[in-house]
């Protein structure tokens, strides 16, 4: 790749950590994996964590560091993502093809990394437990998943656990102003601030927000950040809202479908964007509580495995019952 | 092996094809001054109507009948301006002089070309009715589709309704006379009754039922049950709606030969035009949700222990909610949620195809891929150029998928502060 190729990539990828020294806030998991780096025994690992603090970045790193630059490449790590394929024939084929072969090579055994491993179904996690014993000689694996209460008991237990914290404010916002110097962007504090609140502590949203800032502007500013935002998704979910409590209830359904399913967003984005609006819709303080109660219930529904799209909409109708504020 | 009925008994001659004598006899007038070296002024015709009453047999059986190759393309199958341009256009400019092998182009699915990603096909197809010639037969379900707005007024609109039930009694009753097989006349009123207009279905219906046999009776319609699905579901909906207790609510999806997650869609789909009084409708959703819950805890611990509850709590919970009933009758729907993912498959289609690229790249699932970075990819594209133009290359996106991101659905910020809309929804509509 062109230094110049280089400079046009995404910022995701461009500013993606490349060594454990680089992983941002996660000094307890770091100090740990730099002992196995040393003693090279390396044990399998879940690492658990919300969305954007550095798992997989923090997976790369470690195999990066441990089995050199073109990792990859030699054949010492495979990537599979278990949300695009949950099923146990993933497990019963590819896990087991890559996991049985020996390494050619100084090593003696190479790391599969099964990202949003809280995806694979129940069936398949058992399939798993097994060949987690049956091939540790040759392979090592490394689980990264949100819910850890999603895995299955028998594979938390053969693993080394390590959680990620939440990237916190101060965090974000240094790696932001990192890459903003090196693209020579100049964006000011309030800015930084505003992208932080929408990014909740998912660098991967924060640095894709600058990214999109700077596609309009090379000087960001706050309303710069809410232009992008209002773009991308804030405006819908008022839209939602004030559909539903205008009665509307079934224009509001037809939106969340939309949302859900051609946009494809993910209806803890669409949850979350619910929750910040709904503090500031024109209902009673008393109903806006039980509407933040039935949210609250929504939510741990849909992480247990119900349909978001049902649930939303219970939510949607319990709103449109209400009546705005006199 | 058996050869199917339905393409053992299509129709030969155009005189064979059941019903529709208007449509038919304009089809034949169009295809006339074709032949009489007078192209029509509307070079394509647009044959329109539900599935199963003789739009293709039509094309198909002229064809035979009078000596035409029939060039069939599936609409389904296009992706793109390109392959409509090389599958369609090429032929629709060679017509032979000397009139040796005469040819029509039928397009099958036409309203299967779908939303923006063969918006490209649509376009083409545009062009080519303007130049072709030769005849041009495009077939849809639904001619009132937005997207084929640009094409309506080029083509010959001749409309396909259901067949009348007399009509299609007519025709088993001839197959029934071709294969030798005894069978009372209820049963084929009751095949045509089932049918509701649509002959090919009933065909299928009545081969299967007879099921080589040379004698049927009534009994052999027990074994149907499939097709009159939409029947059985409006009587279980009309049951749940109306039930006074949670017993018959349960009970009315009882023997109901519909998979459960067909008719909780159906149930939940109806719901708001059935429950009135929004306090109502949010018990109502209530109810469906903690069900949905259960039916989540069904699948995921493979618990089938549970499915009892949800069963009671999805139909009484409705049933009890429904506290106010609407004025008059209010007729139940097909849900809403199957016609949207029909009706948006072809775009959806297209974005997972740019959410793999991404994901292959950036090390995420294609749902994150999605949601949490095509948003902002399109958003980059639509607005700087030269980074977009970059991404195009990294993620080998192709043109359409280039298109497609650079008119997402974003506005594009002008450097002056000045805005120009470039909304999706606002260039369909």
């Amino acid at each position: 790749m062109s230094l110049r190729e280089v400079s046009m990539l995404p910022w995701v990828e461009k500013y993606r950590p490349k060594s454990l020294d680089e992983i941002v806030n996660q000094e307890e998991v770091v100090s740990s994996l730099k002992n196995i780096l040393q003693t090279k025994a390396v044990p399998h690992m879940l690492f658990a964590g919300p969305p954007g603090v550095g798992k997989t970045a923090t997976a790369h790193a470690f195999a990066r560091d441990l089995f050199g630059p073109s990792y990859i490449d030699d054949g010492y790590f495979l990537e599979i993502n278990a949300s695009d394929e949950r099923g146990i024939q993933t497990i019963r084929e590819k896990v087991k093809m890559f996991a049985r072969q020996i390494p050619m090579g100084e090593y003696s055994f190479k790391i599969l990394f099964l990202d949003e491993s809280d995806q694979l179904t129940d069936d398949a996690q058992h399939a798993f437990r097994r060949v987690m014993e049956q091939f540790s000689a040759t392979c090592r694996f490394i689980l990264a998943a949100n819910y850890s209460n999603r895995i299955i008991e028998p594979i938390q237990s053969r693993c080394a656990v390590f959680r990620f914290k939440p990237l916190n404010k101060a965090h974000v916002i240094q790696y932001l102003k990192r890459i903003a110097n090196n693209e020579g962007l100049e964006a000011d504090d309030q800015a930084y601030e505003v992208i932080y609140d929408f990014s909740e502590g998912d660098m991967r949203k924060a640095i894709n927000i600058l990214q999109a800032c700077a596609s309009i502007s090379k000087r960001i500013e706050e309303k710069t950040v809410y232009e992008v935002m209002g773009y991308v998704s804030r405006g819908e979910v008022r839209k939602i809202l004030e559909l539903a409590l205008s009665g509307k209830f079934t224009d509001a359904r037809d939106e969340v479908r939309r949302l859900l399913y051609v946009q494809g967003i993910m209806p803890s984005d669409l949850i979350s964007a619910i929750y910040r609006e709904l503090f500031y819709i024109d209902l009673d303080e008393g109903d806006k509580l039980e509407l933040l109660d039935l949210l609250g219930e929504v939510d741990y529904r849909i992480s247990e495995g119900a349909t978001p799209e049902v649930q939303l909409m219970a939510f949607l109708a319990r709103l449109a019952a209400k009546r705005r504020r006199a | 092996m058996t050869e199917l009925w339905v393409e053992k008994y299509r129709p030969k001659r155009v005189a064979d094809v059941v019903g529709n004598k208007e449509s038919v006899e304009a089809f034949v007038k169009w295809m006339k001054s074709w032949e009489l070296g007078r192209p029509p002024e509307k070079r394509a015709v647009l044959l329109y109507g539900p599935a199963g009453v003789g739009k293709t047999s039509l094309v198909l059986a002229y064809g035979r009948e009078h000596g035409y190759d029939v060039i069939e393309v599936n609409a389904s199958d296009w992706r793109d301006e390109a392959r409509m341009k090389a599958v369609v256009g090429e032929s629709s400019l060679q017509a032979t002089l000397d009139g040796s092998t005469r040819k029509i182009i039928v397009v099958d699915e036409v309203d299967g070309v779908a939303g923006r990603e063969d918006a490209g096909g649509i376009a083409a197809l545009s062009r080519i009715i303007g130049e072709t010639r030769v005849p041009l037969a495009l077939i849809a379900n639904n001619p009132w589709d937005p997207k084929l707005a640009p094409i309506r007024e080029k083509c010959l609109m001749l409309e396909f309704r259901r067949l009348r039930k007399a009509e299609v009694v007519k025709r088993l009753r001839e197959i029934a006379e071709m294969e030798g097989v005894k069978v009372p006349d209820a049963v084929l009123e009751k095949l045509a009754e089932m049918s509701e207009g649509d002959l090919r279905s009933a065909i299928n219906d009545f081969q299967a039922i007879t099921g080589g046999r040379k004698i049927v009776d009534e009994k052999a319609l027990e074994a149907l049950g499939a097709r009159n699905r939409v029947k059985e579901i409006f009587d279980a909906l009309r049951m749940v709606f109306n039930a006074k207790s949670i017993r018959a609510a349960r009970a009315a999806l009882e023997g109901l030969e519909v998979d459960l997650d067909m008719i909780y869609t159906w149930i939940l789909d109806n719901t708001p035009d059935q429950i009135p009084d929004p306090s109502d409708l949010a018990d109502a959703f209530e109810a469906l949700a903690r069900a949905d819950v259960m039916l989540a805890r069904v699948n995921r611990k493979q618990e089938w222990r549970l499915m009892r509850y949800a069963i009671p709590v999805m139909t009484g919970g409705v049933a009890l909610a429904r506290r106010h009933k609407p004025s008059g009758f209010v007729k139940f729907t097909f849900p809403p949620r199957i016609r949207l993912l029909q009706s948006t498959s072809a775009e959806r289609e297209l974005r997972r195809s740019i959410a793999q690229k991404i994901a292959a790249k950036l090390h995420l699932s294609t749902s994150k891929a999605l949601s949490q970075m095509l948003p902002y990819i399109s958003f980059i594209m639509a607005n700087d150029g030269g980074m977009g133009d970059a991404m195009a290359r990294y993620f080998e996106f192709t043109a359409s998928e280039v298109a497609y991101l650079r008119g997402g659905e974003v506005e594009k910020v002008e450097k002056a502060g000045a805005r120009r809309r470039v909304s999706r929804r606002a260039r369909k509509s």
